[in-house]
């Protein structure tokens, strides 16, 4: 019994092992054939989504579902108000702070943000070296808020101690100088969260001599961190992640723009555009370029002015050369037209 | 008060087992016409979405997701992850807004390439963030010729051939003298002990991927007093009708007791395999392979263990095998092209207690051959421990 019982349990041991490589084999190759011509059918097919906005619905890599895009009228303008001089020689703004409003992060994505005059960021503010600036807060919410200004001012208008109360107000009155771009944020502890939350925003101070009118831009960096790990989940231009991917924002092939541009997040970030480089003013504090590049690292509350013209027509990109930042938000699109087109184009 | 056996009409008697029932339904309709009058909102929305599946094919992720959480919630935003997040465009079916153990499958047209790490995070409306890491990049098995077979061999490979091959040992453990008979019984309880062990480990591993509301280590507790409980009945049941016909012998029968213990274990195993495949967290090595066949190797020493000292007929021992190695192919398979953790916690879950339940046979069968007293004998004793020891030492080659 005993050698015959080896030999049955041998012999069927080979015969499963022989059945399952008889199973496999054939056919293997054919399937391999076709598997590998539909496997770059696939591949092709992911990748030919990746479409300028004007060649079909598809923008780089990124595309919002069906009914998810951002509503346009809710785009933040990227022009920054006019430049010029207030007859009384004092340019006045009031900013209301409330907390917890409705913020569209990106698109179907909503955060309760706390707010300068509910926008995030808080809306440009602009004077000429040597006017008085004169900002009334209002604090709106349920917490002591400040603002703190970037630039030259008396101890007493920094914004660090002077709390305002739930319900309160407080007038900030100094000359604006020098001339640049100025950050302005609350400085309310801990400052952090307060900043994070949205309160923010970009200050442009015009030389007293003007700088050459052209078209103009400002767009602030920053950023979101939903889950509070310490790590963004969306970047953003002017507070809405891809925005200006949805939104692209029209150029005129040949003419120059000015773009104010600042960084309010905790990472650097580095301003890049395609197709052309930039006359880089670091700060906005000079008249003359220190630089012709097209990627300046911008570091935390770094701001820059940069100068620059399209010489061809066309979607061009402009991101965060922080491929992480980029592929997250810090990404938009130029639709630089050639001026005989622009009528006809804005008819459409 | 009437005593307890005091006749009472029947209508009363449906009444009183119905008037709890129908109080609880008229307290829950006024709940929900008025309200609880409890009034605790939570200060942040809660959601909870869980993935119970991920199926990579070429250009596209898809992910199979489950609302586990109280409300119903609605997908904003999809990013997947490679080193850095990006976000992607992507498509839910069949609705992005997912009641409460409602499902969606996430199609996201992603250009993944082999081998490489991703994670796929969801953010819903209200900002909450739900990600699942890929460790390891690759296609989803279909099932097409070419992928069953691969699967089904990869299931003879680890359950069948193994098996077989412990079995071959049969004419050498008949040589040995009859002491040695108790020694392997207590080194298959050991071997059996430790499988146990092992099995409800695994089962407790996969309860973490089990959604929330299904209780995976409910599931575990119920799996494995049902088919502990189950098998005794049965045994008990099979011993009975032994006697009365004669027509097998009890070694025989507690062979065939370890054997499907044994094979339910294998086919909760099998799926762990196939579903971690299939979950991208495992590829299939050689190493792999090798190890769980010296692992499972002992499995066919612990099947034939009871009837090295009987006379019985020799196609027993296909049967044997098939039963104990079989079910791998069975939950390979399964794991590979429809793998829920749920039914790989179930699967192991119900081996775990057939196992535990061969363990109480084979103590029961040498109590009652050589008496109690057997079992504490150094020969029993040391069975059971390098019975053991032999699991663990192959178990080090089967690194999940």
């Amino acid at each position: 019994m005993v050698p015959r019982d080896r030999l049955l349990v041998s012999g069927l041991v080979l015969a499963l092992v022989g059945a399952g490589v008889l199973l496999v084999v054939p056919g293997r190759r054919a399937a391999e054939k076709s598997g590998a011509a539909s496997r770059a059918q696939a591949v092709e097919d992911a990748h030919a989504r990746h479409r300028p906005p004007t060649q079909g619905s598809g923008l780089y890599q990124y595309a919002p579902p069906v009914g998810r895009r951002f509503d346009p009228s809710q785009v933040y303008d990227p022009a920054p108000p006019p430049p010029g001089r207030a007859p009384s020689g004092i340019r006045e703004y009031t900013l209301v702070i409330e907390e917890d409003v409705p913020h569209e992060v990106a698109p179907g994505v909503v955060v309760p943000a706390w707010t300068f005059n509910r926008t995030v960021p808080g809306p440009v503010l602009r004077a000429t070296e040597g006017e008085t600036l004169r900002i009334t807060l209002v604090n709106k919410g349920t917490l002591p808020h400040t603002i703190h200004f970037h630039g030259i001012h008396p101890a007493t208008m920094d914004g660090v101690f002077e709390l305002v109360p739930p319900g309160g107000q407080f007038i900030y009155e100094f000359v604006a100088r020098p001339f640049g771009i100025m950050p302005y944020h609350c400085h309310s502890m801990p400052t952090s969260q307060h900043i994070h939350n949205g309160l923010y925003g970009m200050v442009i101070i015009d030389p007293k001599e003007g700088r050459k009118p052209m078209r103009e831009l400002a767009l602030v960096m920053s950023a979101f961190d939903l889950d509070r790990d310490g790590e963004a989940d969306f970047y953003a231009w002017n507070g809405r992640a891809f925005q200006y991917a949805d939104n692209p924002i029209e150029l005129v092939r040949g003419e120059p723009v000015r773009l104010y541009v600042m960084n309010i997040f905790e990472e650097a970030m580095v301003p890049h555009l395609h197709g052309t480089l930039y006359h880089l003013y670091p700060s906005g504090t000079s008249l003359t370029p220190t630089e012709y590049t097209d990627v300046k690292s911008l570091n935390i509350a770094e701001r820059a002015l940069l100068e620059f013209q399209y010489d061809f027509p066309g979607d061009f990109m402009f991101q965060c050369h922080v491929t992480e930042h980029m592929e997250q938000g810090l990404m938009g699109w130029f639709h630089v037209v050639d001026k005989k087109d622009l009528a006809r184009h804005r008819e459409r | 008060m009437g005593s307890p056996d005091s006749k009472v009409s029947r209508p009363l008697v449906f009444a009183s087992a119905l008037a709890p029932v129908l109080l609880l339904a008229g307290i829950l309709y006024l709940l929900l016409a008025r309200g609880t009058g409890i009034y605790l909102e939570a200060p942040a929305p809660i959601e909870k979405l869980e993935f119970e599946r991920v199926v990579l094919r070429p250009g596209e992720i898809r992910a199979h997701v489950i609302n586990t959480g109280p409300e119903t919630l609605t997908l904003a935003q999809v990013q997947v992850g490679w080193i850095s997040r990006a976000s992607w465009e992507f498509e839910v079916a069949p609705s992005a807004t997912i009641s409460r153990l409602g499902r969606a499958v996430v199609r996201i047209p992603y250009p993944w390439t082999p081998g490489e790490p991703y994670e796929i995070v969801l953010i819903t409306a209200n900002n909450l963030i739900f990600s699942h890491e890929i460790e390891m990049a690759a296609e989803t098995p279909t099932p097409d010729r070419q992928m069953l077979g691969a699967f089904a061999l990869l299931g003879v490979y680890v359950g069948v051939i193994p098996v077989f091959l412990g079995i071959l040992w049969l004419p050498f453990l008949r040589s040995l003298p009859q002491r040695w008979y108790f020694f392997f019984l207590s080194l298959t309880a050991g071997l059996l002990v430790f499988l146990g062990v092992d099995a409800l480990e695994d089962a407790l591993e996969n309860a973490e991927r089990v959604p929330g509301p299904f209780q995976g280590v409910a599931v575990i507790l119920i799996g494995l007093s049902v088919s502990l409980l189950g098998l005794y009945a049965i045994t008990g049941w099979l011993k009975q009708r032994r006697r009365q016909a004669k027509e097998m012998n009890t070694a025989l029968l507690l062979a065939y007791s370890i054997a499907f213990g044994i094979g339910v274990h294998n086919l909760g195993e099998g799926l762990a395999i196939g579903g971690a495949y299939a979950l991208g967290e495992f590829a299939t090595s050689f190493l792999l392979v090798v190890g769980f066949m010296v692992h499972n190797l002992t499995e066919g020493v612990a099947v034939v263990a009871p009837v090295v000292r009987t006379e019985f007929n020799w196609r027993h021992l296909v049967w044997l095998g098939l039963v104990a190695g079989g079910p791998t192919i069975a939950g390979t398979l399964l794991g590979a092209f429809a793998y829920t953790a749920l039914w790989a916690v179930l699967f192991l879950a119900v081996g775990a207690g057939a196992v535990f339940q061969v363990v109480i046979e084979i103590i029961r069968y040498q109590a009652r051959l050589a008496g109690a007293g057997s079992l504490a004998s150094g020969w029993s004793l040391a069975g059971f421990v390098l019975g053991l020891l032999v699991m663990y030492v192959t178990g080090l080659f089967v690194t999940v």
